[in-house]
């Protein structure tokens, strides 16, 4: 069975078999939330399609010299940054030319070059997989999140629930300094256990340098494409407030459509559109399982587990959510774990006396621990599609990465949050 | 369905093409740039010296699932290392192959080359092919396959041929008959299910020429898989010892008698010089015990169907699993 009949079923359920109105199911699947799904799968492609990879890669290499080591942080650091911003499945298409082409300049023979490989394209992955927490545009399961805080907690009437509004700005102060300081623990963890073969990449560097040498210098839609995104960026960080992140995404799509920057064709071929059906029934169901009380109940008989274990509050129940995050996302998309347990999780916090917005953002920044497998995260998917990469090597690695986020962010939730009134 | 396309473009018809390549001697060899895969190939290259042998490199590539990757399709990030020249994952693997079996120079002045492109799964970057042929008729092709699975596309793709032998790299693993439902590695799935023969290379098996060990147990079909075997191995020039197991003492003298009847059938189609042994026991312990010390192991399959087949393996399905050396289970 397709995957997007699952969407299908869900709508179909929620009106036969749990009798709600047909337009509010509709109403229900087409939130800012799905918006911002559908116009950021545009803009990844629109941004894909401009080529401004070869320049960024330029830019990494002639910060970070020759050394191996120095050229995987660069590229971490390039692509957590761009990632936090424009999410990561379009970043890793970018970068992924730029990680085989250093290998492939390095030696023809895959064997000779092989953990040098899963050095250069697990930095990319795993930059874009922590860096997807960073802004809210950063990933679907982020504006998934934001969406159900103000579904679930905030009342026009009463001025103190406005603290589930989460702004840009906001979700900045609380999950980017989580991703910044992960970023050199990335390199460390990847060098310390796939040790690559080259120290230096001298040779692959000097040709690379040639071939952008060749490409000339910029072009007028070049600069008009990054002044498009630049607009993007400020509309979320200054409009997402009034407007929504979907908003600003369809009209970043939009932009990019009618300067002929990309062709809808090409936008058209290259979203699948089952994932945003996909992404709308979940969210549809996870509202659902609030108003049925089903997430209720859910939630009080995961606590019940979690009692004998002493986790029913606290670090513990944090630990808790987070692995039990971190075992979803292993599995399926981070967005759809989001969306499937969001409304478990925050109706827990409820119950559990603890802060919906601590355990939100855990929830949201626990789903970016899918680095065991190939289909955890989208940027892990794509540069699996290299060919380089086993999926042993996920595991190998992932563990490592695991352990090293879940300290960090449970630190952060302990140490820092509270500093931000969390 | 590129039989399809190529009916309405009005070249070669479906069946015509079928019944040609049913008249060749064609191999199916699956890479994944594995030195195993490698071994398998260097066999082919072996066995398939002959005019009247076709051998194909199959990669396998899975799908693109853009429902694993958050929405934006695989294919923008696969066009994307197109447009900076970087090759699909596999060509590299068949061009190595290709370049065991045939060195450019010798391409450049006696082969015709011939590309094609099929979609499949809806992946526009689909399926390729590159065929190189020869004067003498002799074909090599590069095939580069989109499948949900690596085994599948693998059986699929015999669905295109006809083959007559596929060659599989040595399997990272090889579970037992109920455990294969849960974890079947590629080559066993392929063993499993594939409806000609199939040849699991090892290591040991191809690198060290050490003739063929051919297992009958007196049955027809036993001895009738003998036989083409026996003219394969021929064919190569290597040596044959044909193998017959009792399972008591008191058998040895039908396993002897069976022996004898195998020697002079070779004999009958100018096969001699052939060797023989009666080993005492259990058929599986015996023949990869006798086995390890030959190239090949050749064990007719059990000719029990599909079904009967996956819930009960045997003999043949687990000297594949057991040995240390190449075995050909023959169909």
């Amino acid at each position: 069975m397709p995957l997007p009949t699952v969407a299908l079923l869900i709508i179909v359920g929620q009106i036969l078999l749990l009798g709600v109105d047909s337009n509010t199911v509709a109403k229900s699947l087409m939130t800012d939330s799905v918006l911002f799904i559908m116009g950021s799968l545009m803009l990844a492609v629109a941004v894909v399609k401009q080529k401004l990879d070869i320049r960024i890669a330029w830019l990494i290499v002639r910060v970070t010299g020759t050394k191996t080591t120095r050229i995987c942080f660069g590229i971490s650091v390039v692509s957590g940054v761009l990632a936090s911003f424009v999410g990561e499945h379009t970043v890793a298409a970018m970068m992924l030319p730029v990680g085989i082409t250093l290998i492939s300049l390095t030696s023809d023979d895959p064997k000779e070059v092989r953990r040098l490989a899963a050095v250069l394209l697990f930095s990319i992955s795993y930059g874009c997989s922590i860096a997807g927490i960073g802004t809210p545009s950063g990933g679907a399961r982020n504006a998934i999140m934001i969406g159900y805080w103000k579904e679930f907690f905030f009342d026009p009437t009463n001025p103190e629930t406005r603290k589930f509004l989460i702004d840009y700005i906001t979700w900045i102060a609380y999950a980017y300094p989580v991703f910044l300081i992960q970023l050199p623990f990335v390199t460390l963890i990847l060098n310390w256990t796939f040790k690559p073969e080259y120290q230096h990449l001298s040779r692959s560097v000097a040709r690379l340098r040639q071939q952008i040498v060749n490409q000339g210098p910029m072009k007028p839609s070049d600069w008009l494409a990054i002044a498009i995104f630049a607009l993007i960026l400020v509309g979320w960080i200054f409009l997402s407030g009034e407007i929504g992140l979907g908003t600003v995404a369809i009209m970043g799509a939009a932009i990019f459509l009618i300067v002929g920057l990309v062709r809808w064709e090409e936008i058209n071929s290259g979203v699948n559109w089952g994932v945003v059906l996909l992404y709308a029934a979940a969210i549809s169901l996870g509202l659902q399982m609030k108003d049925t009380g089903a997430a209720q109940w859910v939630a009080e008989s995961f606590l019940h587990l979690l009692k004998p274990l002493g986790a029913e509050e606290g670090i513990g129940l944090w630990a808790a959510v987070s692995a039990l995050t971190t075992l979803v996302t292993n599995t399926m998309s981070n967005g759809a774990a989001v969306a499937v347990l969001g409304p478990i999780v925050l109706k827990m916090a409820i119950v559990a006396g603890e802060n919906p917005l601590i355990l939100g953002f855990i929830t949201a920044i626990s789903s970016a621990f899918a680095y065991l497998t190939v289909v955890g995260t989208p940027a892990c998917t794509i540069v699996y599609a290299s060919g380089y990469l086993k999926t042993t090597d996920f595991l190998v690695v992932g563990w490592r990465m695991v352990v090293m986020s879940t300290i960090i962010m449970i630190l952060a939730a302990t140490f820092y949050w509270p500093l931000l009134g969390g | 369905m590129a039989f399809n396309l190529n009916r309405a473009r009005g070249e070669v018809d479906a069946d015509t093409l079928y019944e040609r390549r049913r008249r060749r001697f064609r191999i199916l060899v699956c890479i994944d740039g594995s030195d195993a895969s490698y071994d398998g190939l260097r066999f082919a290259s072996r066995i398939g010296e002959s005019d009247e042998c076709d051998i194909i490199l199959l990669y396998v590539r899975p799908i693109d699932q853009g429902m694993r990757t958050g929405g934006l399709q695989v294919r923008v990030a696969r066009e994307n290392m197109l447009d900076w020249g970087l090759e699909l994952p596999g060509i590299r693997h068949l061009k190595k192959g290709l370049s065991m079996l045939a060195g450019d120079e010798s391409l450049s002045a006696h082969w015709t080359t011939k590309t094609s492109h099929t979609d499949s799964w809806g992946d526009p970057l689909g399926d390729n092919k590159v065929e190189y042929r020869h004067e003498n008729g002799k074909s090599i092709v590069l095939k580069l396959k989109a499948a949900p699975d690596v085994a599948s596309g693998v059986l699929d793709q015999y669905e295109l041929g006809p083959y007559n032998l596929i060659i599989m790299g040595e399997p990272s693993h090889w579970h037992s008959e109920a455990r294969s439902f849960f974890g079947a590695s590629v080559a066993q799935k392929v063993a499993m299910l594939s409806p000609c023969s199939v040849m699991v290379a090892r290591p040991k098996g191809v690198h060290q020429n050490r003739g063929h060990l051919i297992c009958v147990d007196g049955t027809r079909h036993s001895l009738d898989a003998m036989r083409r075997e026996a003219v394969l191995a021929h064919h190569s020039g290597d040596s044959i010892t044909v193998l017959c197991v009792a399972r008591h003492q008191s058998e040895a003298a039908t396993a002897e008698r069976v022996l004898e009847k195998s020697v002079e059938m070779l004999s009958r189609i100018d096969i001699h010089d052939v060797g023989t042994l009666v080993r005492v026991g259990d058929p599986v312990e015996e023949i990869v015990r006798a086995g390890n010390d030959h190239s090949v192991i050749a064990v007719a399959d059990s000719g029990k169907k599909l079904i009967r087949r996956l819930f009960t393996g045997g003999i043949a399905f687990r000297v594949m699993g057991a040995a240390e050396t190449s075995v050909l289970n023959v169909r």
